[in-house]
């Protein structure tokens, strides 16, 4: 059975591209527009790995990841951020929120499948 | 000197001026930004959904292919070249989803200049939101107070409208990003 895997991003296009490079590696995608959006749709369903980006409206991606980290399903799911925020003021403030790992917008798609791979497996 | 020819007042007088024709400026500039930004992601939706459209037609003429060389006695040249086209398209396909997202970049920067542009107009807004008043007699004293109470207006709306901006992108090339796992 395919793993699922949240893509959370305000922009459509992004949510696209993430979408379209994880589904031709097999995953199961489920998007979200913003943080809240992505906090019910996690609550809906418990999925293998959460994929966000920070800067959302109505909630942005440290909050989703300190929200999902108080639901007991989600303590032990590996969350990466996706952004093009690249200090490394931020990179600790996602660590100190239970994020695990950072990447840096844009994407290359085949690295991006590594990692994946890399932290839930293909 | 009448009321109406004192300093404060004609000072008054082009601070108003000056705040509406910057506002009016910005209006233009605003929604010029608008539109860009509009056109900018009508026209990458359309590319995208173009493109995945493409990309799914070449998934199945590959499949198709990948049915007929195991049927098919290829040669292993013929093989040879059609694995370098399949490597070619998984390059390029790449390499599109790569520069699609610089889309959502630029988008980001709009959307900062826009949030500035309002911040200038609110900022342009201070210029003219001040108390009226003028007492006879005591006109520097009130010109001073006047000046200071615009400066300090301005400082707070600058420093506001600084802090509340996203930072800025800073790509300059098509490289991507970084990745740190913790």
């Amino acid at each position: 059975m395919a793993k699922t895997i949240l893509a959370v991003d305000d922009s459509g296009s992004l949510r696209q591209m993430v979408a379209f490079s994880l589904k031709a590696a097999g995953y199961d995608v489920v998007q979200a527009v913003d943080g809240q959006d992505g906090l019910d749709k996690a609550k809906e369903k418990t999925v293998d790995l959460v994929l966000t980006d920070q800067n959302m409206p109505i909630m942005d991606g440290l909050t989703l990841i300190k929200n999902l980290r108080e639901l007991g399903s989600y303590q032990k799911v590996p969350i990466l951020m996706l952004t093009t925020e690249s200090s490394d003021e931020m990179k600790a403030k996602g660590k100190a929120a239970g994020a695990n790992g950072w990447l840096v917008k844009p994407f290359d798609p085949k690295r991006l499948i590594e990692v994946v791979q890399k932290v839930i497996g293909s | 000197m009448s009321m109406n020819a004192l300093p404060i007042l004609k000072l008054r007088h082009l601070l108003a001026d000056v705040s509406d024709h910057g506002k009016q400026h910005l209006l233009r500039v605003e929604s010029d930004l608008l539109q860009t930004t509009y056109l900018l992601n009508k026209a990458i939706e359309d590319l995208s959904a173009s493109f995945i459209s493409v990309h799914d037609s070449v998934t199945k003429q590959q499949q198709i292919l990948d049915s007929l060389i195991e049927q098919h006695h290829f040669n292993h040249e013929e093989t040879k070249q059609l694995e370098v086209f399949k490597q070619n398209i998984v390059n390029e396909v790449n390499a599109v989803i790569t520069g699609l997202q610089f889309q959502d970049l630029t988008s980001q920067l709009l959307t900062r200049t826009v949030n500035h542009v309002n911040g200038l107009k609110d900022l342009l807004q201070e210029l003219v939101t001040h108390d009226d008043s003028v007492i006879e007699g005591n006109e520097q004293e009130q010109l001073i107070s006047f000046l200071e109470e615009v400066d300090r207006k301005l400082h707070a709306s600058s420093h506001n409208l600084a802090a509340g901006t996203r930072p800025s992108v800073k790509s300059k090339d098509m490289a991507t990003g970084d990745i740190e796992l913790f």
